[in-house]
């Protein structure tokens, strides 16, 4: 049997106490022992951005983290997010753009997005694409989300 | 999974050099090559899982005498902001900027970079033609024990270094470059980070009457490890910087590397970028 | 109504070519949608399948009694556990559970369902198997040559004789006395004599690759049976009612007791428009356990086990005049079917139709030879062959034109048709915007300027060469009646407080159906888009449609929608024409009102009506259905026939710059004109062609599976390269609104149309740039460095078709 391992973190705001196996990753972590399932598996292997969160205010692969690296920390997921009214306009401006087709990449999205806005407030096109480097889409072709977090960067159309 | 059965955070050099000293220990710093290499089994994660995230030593950038020191759990992220790295180092600077997403970049440590010793590790290229050395530490008899080593001759093999079992890595030191240094960077790629890279290229030196002196060239990802390329440094090597010696330059570049097929390129095309980069590379330098 | 009040006027207004936001983008963006992998069922089971660990071997044993002893495994099961288990796929060749031996890398050995996925893993590695390798098949050229070994052989007696099984036994089952699955041959008008009128002829192989759909949401199932041995599936289907009855057959069950849920979708691009073997295999394990069973993909698996693009090796001959008017094309190709078939090998349909109807062509010979292998087989993928017939036909056209000397827009718009044409192969073109198409994007990216300036820059000094190329595609906009019907059925109500439910049989798989179909609706009963709920998703309550492919959903579901709305309005306004005393014809619906037609004088609010008509001596609701087939036809048995209710066509026009000293090409610029009918959803139907531009724009420069020996080298996103963000080219869209009468709106379908002609588009932009053509997929920069040097073998087929 694995060992497991007792940590304390914040999640979305609230304090937390889980146990978990000392290799589990934090996005197992928190969509099957949380409960969570905003944070999306993608690949597993951080090449997606699917599973995006944020982590004392850092942008993350949730699948590349240790469970047990988040003893101590501040977790924000999508759903933490979703309950922000701060992101209320970044998700409005996807909403609004058409930045949302089949919408499996869309928590990870806007979780990086978040990250975007908060690290460089007036990013362009340009920057934000590179901020986004990280984040697959099948459906959109990028172009909409842009916009959006563009939109969302210079404070709304 | 591999059984873990025991898990350690330790908050200070010493503690984390103690654990070390008992042997069997998988470091974890960012995790971002350790989660993947575990998952697909080519690493195990036990019986010590030491997370060495917390040991305050292992932080910081600092100006000490006449380098520059960046502790091993310097973020990826942390090296592009920070001022020292951008006025002195900017070519480790760039090397960041391509380095996978941000959100690895976030997680992402240079020590872990380092100890993954990827042929194509995208900071190795640039630290090795900075002459940047590794710091180690261990506790061998109860007290911390430090030594250096060129990070040039670290490296053994494809995620293999010098690093005793009982040592952790603790930075890696830059010598603070001289009046008239360039350094260059390449990662060849569609996309500008997101990618393992085919080759990547790193060129160094200092400009002195048309002629780089003191060169240093290394190349990623034709060889088991990121290698110096002393052929090619000699066919620049106190030569004024003319179509002549850059061509010569790339040839020796092409002649000197030995890549292999895999699944991203050919060796034969790993030749081809080597000489036609290289020779871009010099054209740059020449004409600042 | 009070005398007193001041009279009121509604404002026209139309939600028609509005950017209408999605409906549940909202609940997406906010990260509460329910996706199948999300899903948790109380008390439910964790599945997962064990795959070969060869490309081609005799299976001699399985053991799975360590599997079975293992703490938290409830079921194991192999073929031997399934006598009766049926083959499935159009050729009725693939056993879920493989008897005595595996074909392909992916394979299906075993499954385990189990307390929880580690579980399950940890069973898996508990299974032992025991082979005998046989030869592998990785080229279809060998699986044709004489004495080739068979993939599907047919089954021997103990005294080593044929066994001859009844006549139509599936080829699972029967065997096949040698490794053709599938061919097709089409024709019409005289080749021979066309080939001899022709100033020009090129004759030339493509080679078609690998891609795979890559839906961020990976595949996954759930079933589970009721106490009464009713099966409840949870499926990402594109087709739940052609898959309820398919289902039914391969489990021997009454089609009415088995039900499917269809959970927001993570992605489909046709992906899921075939019954796949762990389908099935989740049914055994469900029935079983007598538990819930759920089965989610690793990515992994994904790549491995997911149908890919149909690869294509194909040898054309075109011919034309030298006054520019074509004169044929000639074409055989080899598919490449895999050790299974699915609907990659079907491609042919859709191929014929570009081969013989994209252009004008007075005489066109076609023919397909698909052929087993050892490899992964391929299913439908968004163009559906499409891409790979335009591929080769629009780089011949650049090439017909530069022979002869003519203008290659010129070229193209002397042989693009009008609308009222008829092809050869029966096709009816109604509302046509091709010409417009190709005026349109070359006029907006410029493309005679730069294309000139391009080739006299070719010589220039500088690693960097820039490229223009233009292509057009065909595609059908109006379904295709491939299945007996090709329809699609809707129910509506609305209810007291003239709010709507649409309960339409057309899936949502992320492309926007559900807002278009509502759009539509509240168009119709002058509603807002806010009034309307869409039901779509369970078999037991939706009314049938074929399902989501072919680009037929805003057209055919559209259509039925429709008409369910107008049926309602007309019950509607007859009744308030009775009520406030004055002619039917007066009134129509608009903003909520019952108004007078000609002044927009408010009659009566919707609502209140409803309540009325509701609340009366002669209570009445408002629901009606109906149920749109288009007026399209079977093809006959030469695949000739108005197939479709209407056709659609783009043109691409993409600029590229090549890296000479690296062979990178970077997509600058994609310039498109698409012939949609009619905007409905501007926000939604541009969002559905950029994404589909850098679908074309991956499949035409990064995305490569890698298969050597029947092994996939790269199943996964590091090594498979999708675009990402800081790759994408400058879009400009331009539409052209042709106007389809029997168009919803006049819409026409678009799902498909942008991805199809950007390979062929850069594939001309590259020979622009740099005076080499390439003919083979992907641009990656080796190969484009290798063709730039003379490094690179070019296809070559010499073409074949069976006796």
């Amino acid at each position: 049997m694995s060992l497991k391992h007792d940590i304390e973190f914040t999640l979305n705001g609230v304090r937390q106490r889980v146990t978990v196996d000392a290799g589990l990753n934090a996005l197992d972590m928190l969509r099957d022992v949380v409960g969570l399932t905003g944070t999306k598996y993608g690949c597993g292997e951080g090449e997606c951005g699917a599973c995006t969160i944020r982590v004392d205010g850092q942008s993350m692969n949730a699948c590349l983290m240790f469970a047990v690296d988040c003893d101590g920390r501040s977790v924000v997921t999508i759903e933490g997010l979703a309950a922000d009214p701060k992101a209320d306009a970044l998700r409005e401006a996807f909403v609004e753009h058409g930045a949302v087709q089949c919408g499996f990449c869309t928590p990870g999205m806007v979780m990086q997005a978040s990250h975007i806005l908060d690290t460089q407030p007036h990013a362009d096109a340009d920057a934000i694409k590179r901020g986004i480097e990280g984040n697959l889409c099948r459906c959109t072709g990028y172009k909409k989300i842009v916009d959006a977090i563009e939109s969302a960067c210079c404070g709304g159309k | 999974m591999t059984e873990i059965e025991r898990y350690a955070a330790p908050t200070s050099l010493d503690e984390a050099l103690g654990i070390l000293q008992q042997g069997e220990v998988r470091i974890l710093a960012g995790g971002t090559d350790l989660m993947p290499q575990s998952k697909a089994g080519r690493l195990a994660l036990g019986p010590t899982l030491m997370n060495i995230r917390r040991v305050p030593e292992l932080k910081g950038v600092a100006l000490d005498g006449d380098a520059i020191r960046i502790g091993a759990l310097t973020t990826i992220t942390e090296l592009l902001a920070d001022p020292l790295v951008r006025q002195h180092l900017p070519v480790l600077a760039e090397a960041c900027d391509h380095f996978a997403s941000d959100q690895i970049r976030n997680a992402g440590t240079i020590g872990g970079n380092i100890g993954n010793a990827s042929p194509a590790g995208d900071t190795l290229v640039p630290l090795i033609v900075l002459d940047a050395v590794v710091e180690l530490a261990s506790k061998p008899n109860g007290s911390v024990a430090t030594r250096r080593m060129p990070l040039a001759e670290f490296f053994t093999g494809p995620g293999r270094t010098k690093r005793a079992a009982n040592e952790l890595l603790t930075a890696v030191r830059i010598p603070l470059p001289r009046a008239g240094h360039v350094a260059r960077f390449y990662k060849f790629g569609t996309r500008p980070a997101l990618d393992i890279s085919a080759i990547s290229i790193g060129i160094a030196g200092v400009v002195r009457d048309g002629a780089l002196t003191d060169t240093r060239v290394a190349f990623g990802a034709v060889a088991p490890t990121p290698v110096r390329a002393p052929r090619t440094e000699a066919a620049l090597e106190g030569k004024r910087l003319d179509a002549a010696t850059i061509a010569a330059a790339a040839n020796a570049a092409r002649d000197e590397v030995a890549p292999i097929d895999d699944v991203r390129a050919t060796a034969w095309y790993r030749k081809e970028l080597i000489h036609n980069m290289t020779k871009r590379m010099l054209d740059h330098v020449a004409q600042a | 109504m009070n005398v007193a009040e001041k009279p009121r006027f509604i404002a026209p207004d139309t939600l028609i070519g509005q950017r209408v936001q999605k409906k549940d983008a909202p609940e997406k963006a906010a990260g509460k949608t329910r996706y199948i992998q999300d899903m948790v069922l109380p008390g439910q089971l964790h599945a997962k399948i064990l795959r070969s660990a060869r490309v081609h071997a005799k299976i001699l044993s399985i053991d799975t009694s360590a599997a079975k002893a293992l703490p938290g495994v409830h079921v194991v099961i192999t073929a031997a556990d399934v006598p009766d288990q049926q083959p499935i796929g159009v050729a009725r060749d693939h056993l879920p559970l493989k008897r005595d031996r595996v074909r392909s890398q992916r394979d299906e050995i075993a499954a385990v369902a189990a307390d929880s996925e580690e579980i399950a893993e940890a069973a898996l590695k508990l299974i032992k198997v025991e082979y005998e390798d046989l030869p592998v098949i990785a080229d279809p050229e060998d699986a044709i040559k004489p004495g080739a070994p068979l993939i599907h052989p047919e089954p021997h007696g103990a005294d080593g004789k044929h066994l001859h099984l009844k006549p139509n036994a599936p080829v699972a089952f029967a065997g096949k006395p040698d490794n053709v699955a599938m061919r097709f041959d089409y024709s019409h008008g005289d080749v021979a004599q066309a080939e001899a009128d022709s100033d020009v002829v090129f004759e030339d192989t493509f080679k078609l690759h690998y891609v795979t759909h890559c839906c961020m949401g990976v595949s996954g199932v759930i079933a589970e049976f009721d106490a009464s041995g009713n099966l409840l599936m949870y499926s990402n289907t594109q087709v739940p009612f052609l898959h309820k009855r398919e289902f039914a057959e391969y489990l021997h069950m009454d089609p009415s007791r088995i039900r499917i849920v269809q959970p927001p979708i993570g992605g489909g691009f046709g992906s899921k428009l075939d019954i796949y073997p762990f389908e099935v295999i989740c049914i055994f394990l469900a029935r079983a356990a007598k538990r819930p069973v759920k089965m989610v993909f690793t990515r992994e698996e994904e790549f491995l086990a997911s149908p890919t693009r149909q690869p294509v090796l194909l040898t054309l001959r075109s011919g034309c005049k030298k006054d520019g008017t074509l004169t044929f094309r000639q074409v055989h190709t080899l598919h490449d079917n895999g050790a299974y078939t699915s609907w990659g090998a079907t491609t042919p349909f859709v191929m014929m139709q570009t081969f013989s109807s994209l252009y004008r062509v007075p005489a066109c010979d076609y023919h397909t030879t698909a052929v087993y292998t050892n490899n992964p087989y391929a299913g439908s993928f968004r163009g559906y062959g499409n891409l790979q017939a335009t591929f080769a036909i629009e780089q011949h056209m650049d090439m017909m034109a530069e022979a002869i000397g003519m203008d290659p827009l010129e070229f193209r718009l002397k042989n693009a048709q009008d609308a009222g044409e008829e092809t050869g192969q029966g096709m009816k073109f109604k509302s046509c915007g091709f010409k417009e198409c190709l005026t349109i994007a070359a006029e907006r990216s410029d493309y005679r300027t730069k294309h000139a300036d391009n080739l006299a820059a070719r010589s220039a000094s500088g690693p960097i060469k820039r490229g223009i190329g233009i292509a057009s595609m065909l595609h059908v906009g109006g379904g295709a009646k491939i299945y007996p019907s090709d329809g699609c059925g809707t129910i509506l109500k609305l209810d007291d407080f003239a709010n709507v439910t649409l309960i339409t049989g057309a899936s949502e798989i992320g492309q926007g159906s559900e807002t278009v179909l509502s759009q539509l609706v509240c168009e119709e009963l002058g509603l807002p888009i806010s009034a309307v709920t869409v039901v779509n998703n369970d078999t037991a309550i939706t009314p049938w449609d074929v399902g989501v492919h072919a680009s037929r959903t805003t057209f055919i579901a559209g259509n039925s929608a429709i008409g369910a709305a107008r049926k309602a309005k007309s019950k509607i306004l007859a009744a308030a024409a009775r009520k406030h005393g004055c002619d039917e014809a007066e009134l129509d619906l608009r903003g909520g009102f019952v108004i007078k037609a000609d002044s927009g004088e408010a009659v009566v609010e919707l609502a209140r009506l409803m309540r009325n008509l509701h609340f009366s001596d002669k209570a009445e609701l408002v629901m009606t259905t109906f149920y749109y087939e288009p007026p399209s036809v079977h093809q006959d048995k030469g695949f000739k026939g108005d197939v479709s209710a209407a056709y659609a066509w783009a043109t691409q026009v993409v600029e590229v710059e090549v890296d000479t000293d690296t062979g990178i090409v970077k997509m600058t610029k994609v310039t498109g004109a698409h012939d949609v009918g009619r905007v409905l959803n501007r926000l939604g139907i541009e969002g559905q062609i950029e994404g589909g531009v850098v679908m074309g724009q991956g499949y035409a420069l990064t995305e490569n599976l890698i298969v050597e020996n029947g092994v996939t080298r790269n199943p996964n996103f590091r090594d498979y390269k999708m675009i990402t963000a800081p790759e994408i080219p400058e879009m400009d869209i331009s539409f052209v609104e042709s106007m389809d009468g029997e168009g919803p709106q006049g819409a026409k379908g678009v799902g498909e149309a942008p991805s199809i002609c950007i390979a062929a588009a850069a594939a001309n932009a590259i020979y622009n740039a740099t005076g080499v053509r390439i003919f083979g997929l992907p641009f990656t920069p080796e190969a484009v460095y290798r063709a730039l040097r003379g490094r690179a073998d070019k296809p070559h087929w010499q073409a074949w078709k069976p006796a």
